[in-house]
């Protein structure tokens, strides 16, 4: 069986009470596309941030292709590509500049060339001073020096923020092609359908623990809605003989909230010829999931 | 030592190392040439000093009105603000920053996770310290010499003249170790220039009051200018290996706590 290329045992780091990470194990196999979601301060960056050695463990120890991330860090960091959630840059240089700084601590084979390539392929104009970019084009930049020395391994931390759609469906086709050629990619966030549309298997992380790790097929069989229905007159308890209900969700009036799992379209036919003023289908909040699926 | 990282920073430092150089240039510049106005009025000078108070005097590092007459006194006792503090507070505000920038501008999620070393870093930006440093007390002791050279009416001793400068070169670098010590205990960080110029000041200010204040002349020796020895003009001026060794041991002290701190210090940004 060949070696997990992230190897976390039993990882822990505290910043006081209720933060950081308890007791993460985790196990990422070579090739694959791995999403790690959880709510803004579960512990996601804290975990990247160790496994980048940007911070050290309290307790526990993690491995990147065998190699130690405290002990090992240098040659970990040659094969290992990052995207941090923030793109905050030496502001005084140009795109370019900065680009070749970072290509400067790589030996990569026509790097210029390269670098053309990824920047033209994010539409980015590279003369231009980092502290003149808008967020998104920030964030380009941000991708492409991850890129640069063709990593075998990529870790994303929240890398779609400030994306465009348009930016954002490039980026991920990039991935798909370079997850093709063997780069795995272990990628964060806290919105799960990104997660879901790229990843085979997903890690969710609250509070510091891993609460289930679970392949995306499966949780897209419990693929869940949140429905929200504000009816003009007293029509709620109509509503409670739907199949595919999975709990209610606390609503003041005429208002009903509930997780929905069953097929959206019976769930219209059903309400037609109700007396309804607002109709809201939307993809539940994390937190929401969480709710549902851990303590109800 | 990493190359890439040795460079940029270089390149990044350069337009204020040269500012500062254009600066305390100018500073020494325009003291030195009044030296001859001086010497002409030195007898109406000498009896205006003379109604000042001895404390006064020493305030700007001069113990006897006969040393302002030899073009080396002359430069000690008028630049040391300038090419000791003004230099200290470059050195300081260099180092406590040069590690710390990385951290509050969240610029370092770009440099630690390269395939650098903490220590490669460290000894990349200390590297870069100390180049800056020896630098700017190289030009500007350079230009305290031309102008001595220029102005003088007299031969002064090279060798006093070397040891001042050796000696404002330890200061200032060791001001320079005490940046970087107090930037590596910052946990969150944010910029620390104001307190670090504020500390050269206090330090400065200490050693002024320790020397006008009898009562207190032990106290200047918390402060690393008391190490520095200005009275230039003494025949038996040399570099005293206790001063020097106070110097060297301190700031190698301070860079080694820093190292080891560095090397350990969880980067939040």
């Amino acid at each position: 069986m060949s070696l997990p290329i992230i190897d976390i045992n039993d990882l822990s780091k505290s910043y006081g009470k209720a933060r950081g990470i308890k007791h993460i194990n985790l196990e990422i196999k070579e090739g694959e596309i791995f999403g790690f979601i959880g709510p803004n301060g579960a512990g996601k960056s804290t975990t990247i941030r160790i496994l980048m050695n940007m911070i050290f463990p309290d307790s526990g120890s993690a491995r990147i292709m065998g190699m130690d991330v405290t002990r090992e860090t240098k040659n970990i960091k040659k094969i290992t590509g990052y995207i941090p959630s923030d793109a905050n840059m030496y502001s005084s240089m140009d795109v370019r500049e900065f680009l070749n700084y970072c290509t400067g601590f790589y030996s990569i084979e026509n790097a210029e060339k390269r670098t053309t390539e990824l920047s033209e392929l994010f539409e980015l104009d590279m003369s231009r001073k980092i502290d003149e970019l808008s967020m998104g084009n920030r964030k380009k930049v941000s991708i492409i020096q991850s890129l640069l020395h063709s990593p075998k391994l990529l870790i994303l931390d929240e890398p779609t923020t400030g994306l465009d759609p348009l930016m954002q469906s490039v980026f991920f086709e990039l991935l798909r092609s370079e997850n093709k050629k063997g780069m795995t990619i272990f990628f964060s966030s806290h919105i799960l359908s990104e997660v879901q549309s790229l990843c085979k298997r997903v890690a969710i992380i609250k509070e510091g623990k891993l609460i289930q790790i679970e392949d995306i097929d499966n949780l897209r069989k419990k693929q869940l809605k949140k429905v929200t229905i504000e009816f003009e007159g007293d029509e709620k308890k109509e509503i409670l003989g739907i199949p595919g209900i999975e709990s209610f969700i606390p609503a003041a009036g005429n208002i009903m909230s509930f997780m929905y799992s069953g097929n959206v379209n019976e769930l219209v036919r059903f309400l037609t010829g109700k007396h309804i003023v607002n109709l809201m289908i939307e993809e539940p909040s994390l937190d929401e999931i969480f709710l549902h699926y851990y303590k109800s | 030592m990493n190359m890439n990282l040795f460079f940029k920073e270089i390149r990044r430092n350069a337009t204020s190392l040269l500012i500062w150089m254009i600066i305390i240039t100018v500073l020494i510049t325009i003291t030195m040439s009044v030296y001859r106005t001086f010497m002409e009025n030195q007898s109406k000078i000498t009896g205006m000093l003379s109604l000042l108070p001895k404390g006064a005097l020493q305030f700007k590092g001069i113990s006897n009105f006969n040393d302002l007459l030899s073009v080396l006194g002359f430069y000690a006792a008028n630049n040391v603000i300038y090419m000791m503090v003004l230099g200290s507070i470059f050195a300081i505000v260099l180092s406590s920053n040069i590690l710390l920038k990385e951290e509050y501008d969240k610029t370092a999620e770009y440099l630690l996770t390269r395939p650098v070393t903490r220590s490669e870093v460290f000894l990349s930006k200390l590297a870069v310290i100390s180049i800056n440093v020896f630098l700017l007390n190289f030009i500007t002791s350079l230009a305290g010499f031309i102008c001595m050279e220029i102005v003088k009416n007299g031969p002064f001793s090279i060798s006093s003249f070397l040891v001042l400068s050796l000696y404002t070169l330890l200061l200032n670098f060791l001001f320079g170790a005490i940046g970087l010590f107090i930037s590596t205990l910052i946990r969150r960080a944010k910029p620390i220039t104001t307190f670090a110029i504020g500390l050269v000041l206090i330090f400065y200010f200490i050693y002024t009051l320790s020397k006008i204040t009898e009562g207190i002349s032990k106290l200047g020796y918390i402060s690393p200018f008391r190490f520095v020895d200005m009275n230039v003009i003494s025949s038996s001026y040399k570099l005293d290996i206790l001063h020097l060794a106070y110097f060297i041991g301190i700031s190698i002290l301070l860079i080694i706590l820093s190292y080891r701190i560095y090397i350990r210090k969880d980067i939040y940004t």
